[in-house]
């Protein structure tokens, strides 16, 4: 019982900031030469507009023009994309 | 105003303005032409949008090689673009040269017409007579500014012919012989008239000329082969 407990205990302490954590993974770009990247970022909310505001301005800031956001997802889905956005993997 | 040289003027305004017209609608069209041209050559931001559009559209496109790869389908249509910038600047050489070789040849065209004209004009009519002034005080003919000095006789035959000429009046030689002698045509003999033309013809000079001047009509009489507006007496 107390180890059912303590077990719950840690699942909910583990899980709570992890449900808070979301990602998003995004298309960017950057004219003159055109150049394009595929990336994955931080947000504060898993929500695509909330998303979309706001890595448009962090892109903005490092001269980047977000082109759009492709899905929201939790630290699970960060894995999978780690190789395709390569170094823009976490950048911004 | 005379009416042969009027009607060359007349070709010459006509194709003054065949000319006036031929150029503006040549550098209206060429004009066109390269407008359309300088529309339609697509920008060097044509390609990067269609690989922008390519890459948003297609959501696994995401790899590092796929991503490279389309920016150098940008880069090399960017480049494409640039040569095409080249081309149009070429292209709109050859138009202008276009445009300066098709103004050029109309209006030679439109001088050999005229000319052509001109000349089967003069072809036509032989020795042009522009004006003819007779002077009887002076007893002479003024034919082109020319001067010609004529008998008593001779410049009476003149004025006959150049009265009937202004009434459209073809004169037999009876009846010259009978205006200027004051008799009755019928009794005049035809013969007298006659002489009287051989005579005039005779003191102008060279028959050839002369026969061009006062025109002999068969079976109708002689006439003065002379514009009327020509016709000048003093």
């Amino acid at each position: 019982m107390r180890h059912l407990s303590l077990a719950f205990g840690l699942l909910v302490a583990l899980a709570l900031p992890v449900q808070a954590e979301c990602y998003a993974d995004y298309k960017a770009k950057q004219d003159d030469p055109l150049r394009l990247h595929y990336g994955v970022a931080q947000v504060s909310a898993c929500d695509k507009a909330v998303a979309k505001a706001e890595l448009a301005d962090r892109l903005a800031a490092a001269g980047w023009t977000l082109l759009n956001v492709l899905s929201v997802f939790g630290p699970e889905g960060l894995e999978e994309r780690k190789a395709s956005a390569a170094e823009y993997f976490l950048r911004f | 105003m005379q009416p042969n040289t009027s009607s060359v003027s007349d070709s010459l305004r006509a194709g003054n303005r065949v000319v006036a017209f031929g150029i503006a609608a040549i550098v209206l069209v060429l004009l066109g032409a390269a407008v359309f041209l300088f529309l339609n050559l697509p920008d060097a931001n044509a390609f990067n949008a269609r690989v922008e559009r390519l890459f948003i559209e297609n959501d696994n496109l995401t790899t590092g090689a796929e991503i490279k790869l389309l920016e150098i389908l940008a880069q090399s249509g960017t480049s494409f673009s640039e040569v095409l910038t080249s081309y149009r600047s070429v292209i709109f050489v050859l138009l202008v040269f276009a445009t300066a070789l098709l103004i050029a040849s109309l209006v030679f065209l439109v001088t050999i017409v005229a000319l052509n004209r001109r000349i089967s004009a003069i072809q036509r009519s032989g020795i042009q007579v522009a004006t003819m002034l007779i002077s009887r005080e002076a007893r002479a003919v003024y034919i082109n500014d020319m001067e010609f000095a004529l008998t008593e006789a001779a410049l009476e035959t003149l004025a006959v012919l150049a009265e009937a000429r202004m009434d459209d009046e073809v004169l037999t030689g009876a009846q010259i012989e009978a205006v200027i002698s004051g008799r009755n045509e019928a009794d005049c003999d035809e013969a007298a008239g006659a002489t009287r033309v051989k005579r005039l013809r005779d003191a102008l000079g060279n028959q050839l000329v002369s026969e061009l001047l006062v025109k002999t009509i068969a079976r109708r009489g002689y006439v003065l082969a002379v514009g009327k507006d020509a016709l000048k007496m003093i």
